[in-house]
């Protein structure tokens, strides 16, 4: 086990023309950005030489050779022997959050794993269930870059000594699950993981279970119970996963493109990952772009990079000219929209869009231009999360339903203005009262519509009183 | 009264009646394990770490609104109606599975607080029907309480105008339980009790969001003897009883509290009745015996009260018909048959469900005759110390307290369908404590897995001597609070007195090298509600001789088990039969007394534990029956052997005389001659050899077991539906 | 009746004791230790209590004891029947809380209840009818040595029910359903 070890690492060498340089260009221009990003004012484009995803587009080989060629596995070995610290510094330094959608800090998560053995093992779970509508990132790395979420699940299980990595891949993404399983199989007869990974003397195995397509699997103790073989309904906090996750052990569960990421990281250092982006929102990021966009597209690109300049140079701008914009939804269909004025000068990262009264999520950009019918749009949203609602707890399961109603009616304006306010409420009846984050998904997209449109949503309820008369709705107040 | 508000606020300041008193048992049990303290509305109470919100605010008497939380079950946290604003945390949180933290100030009152909870109770609200006045849960329903208390006081529900309310199909789950699922609000409380405490699993939620629904998959019926429950845990209407549908509302029934005698457990329960009618039997909190639940015979066989009832005296004509008489009569009849027969040919025997009262009248009377000859239908071995020793024939390690028994030994008994509530102890045991079970005899489904030790009898007696290498052995060995229990109904054969030997032996050899000194390991468990009152009284266990030596009078006390038939009694025997129902006993009889059934009188009976309790009367008997001691009592003054007791005060202090045990209500003694019944059982300990067979094997053996549940029509439907299920391929 | 009486006197024996409590002259006494340990009332003589002063004394004559009652009680002037103050037994409990139910605060109080008799369903409404005056006479007390005191200045004989129904207090854990080597581990939902 260990020549075929040695085999690869000479060999990665005799492949790395690429890669090898691209090492030691970083290793200079860290320091020059590190002294740069305090004063930084302008974020993006991304340099080709700072791209953790190379094989995005599928364009190269996405085997164990090719990924080779790209850099991955290279000095794993080294990584994994500078130990759980050194491994869980570096992404603290690196300023890394989750990139799931609720931005975690990832050194922090996975040093709450580091607490004295009870006997239990410690387990990583790669949520790979890439569920939210206009998200497209996930998919993208495991099937054209699967070794590097599969080294990196060796890293951050290193980091935390877990013993397995259980990666759950959401059912529909067929292919993507045969890549990995091709990867992972590839990366067991290469010794790079199983037992003794990489000749580190570390035990990691790496476990593929598909989901059958459930959203709510994407929330992670319901994932957590979907791999058990449960219903996947969420479970409450606390206890954290981290105390009590899979199978009743402690486990953390990452995100594909923050585990994907880790080993780049760690090969380049955190200050490199750091000198990207504002403060606290460091690093780089899959964006997907998709709506009335000439070029939908998913790219990788700076964290803080303005969102007019992200559609502009690679989406190809919005159709018909940014003119024609009506309103975004930044961050996959759970956060709530913007309006053209703010989309004007936002800067995609976590502080940026919480400061316009939505969430990064998932950087699922959805771009509506002027031909959308935006409360159509959203009553659809909010149909797929009744859908989704797992009828666990009150809130979500009756609330969420509820709006559904409501909001199908507003659509066709069949409905009394004061339940504008009444919607309002409902929403913020169901956000913060569920067991997850499920109903608070429901509730934002709502809440955005309300900010932002509600006098399209009058309108809408005039024309109707004036064509069909009073609204069945008004006979209760 | 004016003292209603009096009450209500030393009620509320002297708070909770659970928890206070258990704080103080726990921290005289532990020793003092450090205490957080926490704050409650700003009043500080310290509990031991990892106690929930909930908990901590009951403890101050703050009772948090809840529809998924019960505190016999596990904690679900789905309802979301116990939410409660903590100080410093952003979101309400939910009290029922949060635990407590250093210093937390929670708020129970606050407006964050009520905002949840009038959210959450509208949530309910929208899809819940508005069928209250047709709902069997009217008036008891924690939906309609909480509403009124924590809900909004008006609707905003405009859809009701467009898409109206959800509808949800009804399941079949047997013919106990009606559903009306679109009452359902998905507390899962049925699901929690039937895969934790029922240990049937069939229980489930299918479908998403709000087309789950709660149900059992595929139809199926709730194949359990605790099924009943579910009824009382459902907080709406979804789950209500079938037999009681559309019978009465709470408000108009009178509750009186009794005791259950259709098992030897003696659970408590509170009979509602409405006109002289028993209608519906409901479950009576007692820790020590059946905390809140009831097994279905118990629950729903008081149909059987107003059927098959023997309403006025008979006696058999010329031609041998029963013809009803005056109590005149047929008291004088019976004394007639009495007065001409020797008093050695004179046999009492008594059934199941006598209580000690007319147990003690009949044998007095008996003797009084100069007899000796009066029985129980079960059979228990009189060698050794036989019936001289309570601890032979009781439950000595209590039944609360098997709950903390490390190890369980079954023999011959199937404690699921012969006192289920027991088995309902050892599965707490199993799931909560990490008890293990062995089991000898045939097999069986006892809701938990077991070690099947095998189904003979030599088995016992291999571990009793030390020479078994069964595994079992050496658990048992390594136990530290280990528990034998010996099915009563393998005592009758000829094997029954080496086996309860061996056991007794077996046990004491356990219970000498424990720790503790006050547990016990040895177990019989009986199979009647009189067993062990007739017992303590002096009857002798089973009927057996008594009967070769060919009787002229049989008296039957509700002798209904069988072991008395025509056959069996020489012709010109006459059988006399009291009871309360025409079943085995008075269908062979030539002078019937009706009698009155537990519901009736005022009664005592001693439950396996040996702890006596008294039935209330809830209704008059029916017809001309009467009291049971009362109906002796004027046959001992006809028959000129007059009981010296008139009321019932004095039968009881005759009973005090005989044992004090006997109206020592609700206590129940230690009894410490384990050792000189051993002594006096060694002679017994001969080879046995035989297979042990329990007489209860499946669900549908359960349901008719005696003269009411007999009687009781939907016992016997539930016998169909068992049956039927059994075709079923699920 | 006064045969009941006798009997009571003996009841009082010491190997009963522990079960039914000797005689008590006054409920005061019971105020410092826990009512619950009485089982059984205190006889009162009603017979001598409601006779009448000639019959008292011609009692007086005959019996050599002489039997003083030094209680209070309000039997002679109640107005209450004769038969309903010497034939009734009070049986005085805490209600039980409603199996069907989760709330507790209709019960954190004590009644008194007398003995069942019997009803029957009315011809006219299909109501229940009875002829026990005192069945639907119910009484709230905050304890039971008030219920006892109210008891025996009626000279109704009493007896106490209270079934244990504190329980040991264990802490719930949300965790457990998830525990890992436990058999609390839940399957389903």
């Amino acid at each position: 086990m260990a020549g075929a070890l040695a085999r690869i690492v000479q060999g990665t060498k005799s492949h790395l023309g690429i890669a090898g340089p691209l090492v030691s260009i970083t290793s200079g221009s860290v320091r020059f950005q590190q002294t740069e990003s305090q004063g930084k004012t302008k974020y993006g484009p991304l340099a080709d030489a700072d791209r953790v995803f190379t094989n995005l587009y599928g364009r190269h080989d996405w085997r164990l050779k090719g990924a080779l060629a790209r850099g991955d596995w290279y000095m794993t070995k080294n990584i994994l022997e500078k130990g759980t610290d050194w491994i869980v510094n570096e992404l603290k330094t690196s300023g890394l959050r989750g990139r799931g959608g609720a931005g975690f800090p990832t050194g922090m998560k996975w040093s709450f794993m580091n607490k004295p053995s009870d006997g239990r093992p410690k387990y990583l779970v790669v949520n790979a269930d890439e569920g939210e509508p206009g998200t497209c990132k996930d998919r993208e790395i495991m099937r054209h870059d699967p070794h590097k979420l599969i080294e990196g699940c060796l890293i951050a299980g290193r980091a935390m000594g877990a013993q397995a990595a259980y990666i759950y891949i959401r059912g529909e993404f067929y292919n993507e699950a045969s890549n990995l399983q091709v990867a992972i199989a590839e990366a067991y007869q290469a010794g790079l993981i199983g037992k003794n990974s990489c000749g580190s003397g570390y035990d990691f195995d790496v476990f593929v279970h598909r989901g059958a397509g459930a959203y709510i699997c994407g929330e992670e103790t319901a994932l957590i119970e979907s791999i058990e073989g449960k219903q996947g309904k969420p479970r409450l906090k606390p206890p954290f996963p981290a105390d009590v996750g899979l199978f009743g052990c402690p486990t953390t569960v990452n995100n594909v493109e923050t585990i994907a990421v880790s080993p780049t990281i760690c090969r380049r250092g955190g200050k490199w990952f750091a000198s990207f982006g504002r403060t606290r929102n460091s690093g780089t990021k899959l964006f997907n772009i998709s709506g009335h966009v000439n070029t939908p597209c998913t790219v990788e690109e700076e964290m803080s990079i303005p969102l007019k300049e992200l559609i502009e140079r690679h989406a190809g701008g919005v159709c018909g000219g940014w003119d024609n914009l009506l309103a975004i939804i930044p961050g996959g269909s759970s956060t709530p929209l913007i309006p053209k004025h703010v989309c004007e000068t936002v800067l995609m990262d976590f502080d940026g869009l919480v400061a316009a009264q939505t969430s990064l999520g998932t950087a699922a950009i959805i771009v509506m231009d002027k031909s959308t019918d935006i409360v159509k749009a959203i009553a659809r949203l909010i149909m797929f999360y009744k859908h989704e609602s797992c009828g666990q707890c009150t809130p979500c399961r009756e609330g969420v339903s509820w709006m559904n109603k409501m909001i199908y009616r507003f659509v066709e304006g069949n409905a009394s203005p004061k339940e504008i306010d009444m919607l309002w409420e409902i929403s913020k009846q169901i956000e913060g009262h569920t067991i997850c984050a499920l109903g608070d998904g429901a509730a934002w997209p709502v809440q955005g519509l309300i900010r932002h449109f509600r006098p399209e949503l009058e309108r809408r309820m005039q024309t109707y009183a004036m064509t069909h008369g009073p609204s069945k709705a008004e006979r209760l107040y | 009264m004016l003292r209603q508000p009096l009450t209500r606020a030393l009620a509320l300041s002297s708070s909770s009646r659970i928890a206070p008193l258990g704080v103080r048992r726990y921290a005289e049990a532990l020793a003092q394990p450090e205490k957080v303290e926490v704050f409650i509305d700003d009043k500080p109470v310290y509990v031991p770490p990892g106690t929930t919100v909930l908990q901590a605010a009951a403890m101050v008497g703050v009772e948090i609104p809840r529809f998924c939380y019960h505190e016999r079950l596990a904690v679900a946290g789905n309802c979301r109606m116990c939410l409660v604003e903590v100080e410093k945390s952003p979101k309400p949180v939910a009290a029922c599975a949060m635990p407590v933290m250093k210093g937390m100030r929670v708020k129970t009152t606050s407006d964050l607080t009520k905002k949840a909870r009038e959210g959450v109770m509208e949530f309910l609200l929208v899809n819940h029907p508005l069928d209250c006045p047709i709902c069997d849960q009217g008036g008891e329903c924690d939906l309609q309480d909480q509403s009124m208390a924590f809900g909004s006081d008006k609707s905003r529900f405009t859809d009701i105008h467009f898409s109206g309310k959800r509808a949800v199909e009804d399941k079949d789950v047997g013919p106990l339980i009606k559903t009306i699922m679109t009452r359902c609000i998905h507390c899962t409380r049925c699901i929690r009790f039937a895969s934790e405490v029922a240990g049937v699993d069939d229980f489930g939620t299918t479908g998403r969001g709000t087309d789950m629904q709660v149900g059992t998959y595929v139809e199926k019926m709730f194949l359990s003897e605790l099924s009943g429950n579910i009824i009382d845990l459902c907080p709406v209407g979804a789950l209500t009883s079938k037999p009681y549908s559309f019978a009465a509302r709470p408000w108009e029934t009178r509750r009186i509290d009794s005791v259950d005698v259709l098992d030897p457990l003696g659970s408590n329960i509170v009979v509602a009745t409405r006109t002289n009618e028993v209608l519906r039997i409901l479950p009576r909190t007692n820790e020590e015996i059946n905390e809140e639940w009831l097994s279905d015979k118990s629950r729903f066989a008081c149909d059987g009260l107003k059927r098959q009832r023997l309403v006025t005296p008979m006696v058999a004509d010329s031609r041998g018909n029963l013809t009803p008489v005056e109590w005149e009569d047929a008291i004088v009849a019976a004394a007639h048959a009495i007065r001409d027969c020797p008093p050695n040919k004179l046999v009492a025997i008594a059934g199941e469900l006598a209580d000690a009262e007319s147990l003690v009248a009949l044998k007095d009377l008996v003797n009084r005759l100069g007899g000796e000859n009066v029985c129980t239908e079960q059979y228990f071995p009189m060698g050794g110390s036989g019936t001289d020793l309570r601890s032979s024939y009781l439950l000595n390690t209590k039944i609360a307290n098997v709950e903390d028994a490390d190890f369980v030994l079954l023999i011959g008994t199937n404690v699921r369908f012969e006192a289920p509530l027991l088995n309902a102890r050892i599965r707490k045991a199993f799931i909560h404590k990490e008890t293990d079970v062995a089991y000898i005899g045939p097999k069986v489904d006892l809701t938990y897995e077991y070690t099947h030790v095998g189904d003979s009898a030599s088995i016992v007696k291999e571990l009793a001597t030390g020479s078994s290498n069964h595994e079992v052995l050496k658990r048992l060995q390594s136990a530290k609070r280990p528990v034998v229990i010996l099915g009563a109904d393998q005592l009758k054969t000829s094997e029954g007195s080496a086996l309860l030997a061996f056991t007794q032996e077996l046990a004491l050899r356990l219970q000498d090298k424990l720790e503790d000194k006050e547990w016990k390991v040895l177990n019989v468990l009986q199979r009647t509600a009189s067993q062990v009152a007739a017992l303590d009284v002096g009857y002798k266990p089973g009927v057996g001789a008594i009967l070769q030596d060919g009787p002229k009078v049989v008296y039957l006390l509700g002798a209904d088990a069988g072991v008395v038939t025509r056959e069996s009694l020489p012709k010109d025997c006459v059988v006399i039969y009291q009871g309360h129902h025409g079943d085995v006993g008075a269908s062979i009889a030539d002078v019937v007394l009706p009698g009155a059934a537990y519901t009736e009188k005022r009664g005592t009976y001693v439950n396996a534990e040996g702890r006596a309790q008294q039935t209330l009367p809830a209704v008059t008997p029916p017809g001309k029956a009467r009291e049971d001691w009362k109906i002796l009592r004027a046959l001992s003054e006809v028959l000129g052997a007059r009981l010296p007791y008139d009321t019932l005060d004095e039968v009881r202090h005759r009973m005090a005389e005989i044992s004090p045990s006997l109206v020592a209500y609700g206590d129940v003694q230690n009894n410490n001659y384990f050792a000189q019944a051993r002594v006096l059982a060694q002679s017994l300990q001969k080879p046995v050899s035989g297979k042990l067979d329990v007489q209860l094997k499946q669900l549908e053996d359960f349901f008719m077991t005696d003269a009411i549940s007999r009687a009781s029509p939907t016992m016997a439907k539930c016998v169909q539906a068992v049956l039927k299920q059994k075709q079923s391929p699920y | 009746m006064l045969k009941a009486i006798s009997t009571a006197t003996r009841l009082s024996m010491p190997t009963l004791s522990r079960s039914l409590p000797a005689f008590s002259t006054s409920s005061s006494r019971f105020a410092s230790q826990d009512p619950t340990t009485r089982k059984e009332a205190p006889k009162i003589d009603t017979e001598t209590v409601i006779a009448l002063p000639a019959e008292a004394k011609e009692k007086q004559v005959y019996e050599s004891q002489i039997c003083v009652p030094t209680k209070v009680d309000l039997s002679p002037i109640s107005g209450v029947p004769e038969e309903h103050v010497r034939c009734r037994r009070v049986r005085i409990y805490q209600p039980p809380k409603n199996a069907m139910q989760s709330g507790t605060n209709n019960i954190h109080h004590w009644e008194m209840e007398f003995d069942t008799r019997q009803r029957w369903e009315n011809p006219l409404m299909g109501w229940t009818s009875t002829g026990d005056p005192l069945s639907n006479m119910k009484l709230q007390f905050t304890n039971p040595d008030e219920a006892i005191e109210h008891c025996e200045k009626n000279g109704w004989v009493w007896y106490l029910d209270c079934p244990k129904t504190e329980k040991e207090f264990k802490t719930k854990s949300y965790g457990l359903n998830f525990s890992w080597n436990r058999r609390t581990r839940v399957s389903t939902k």
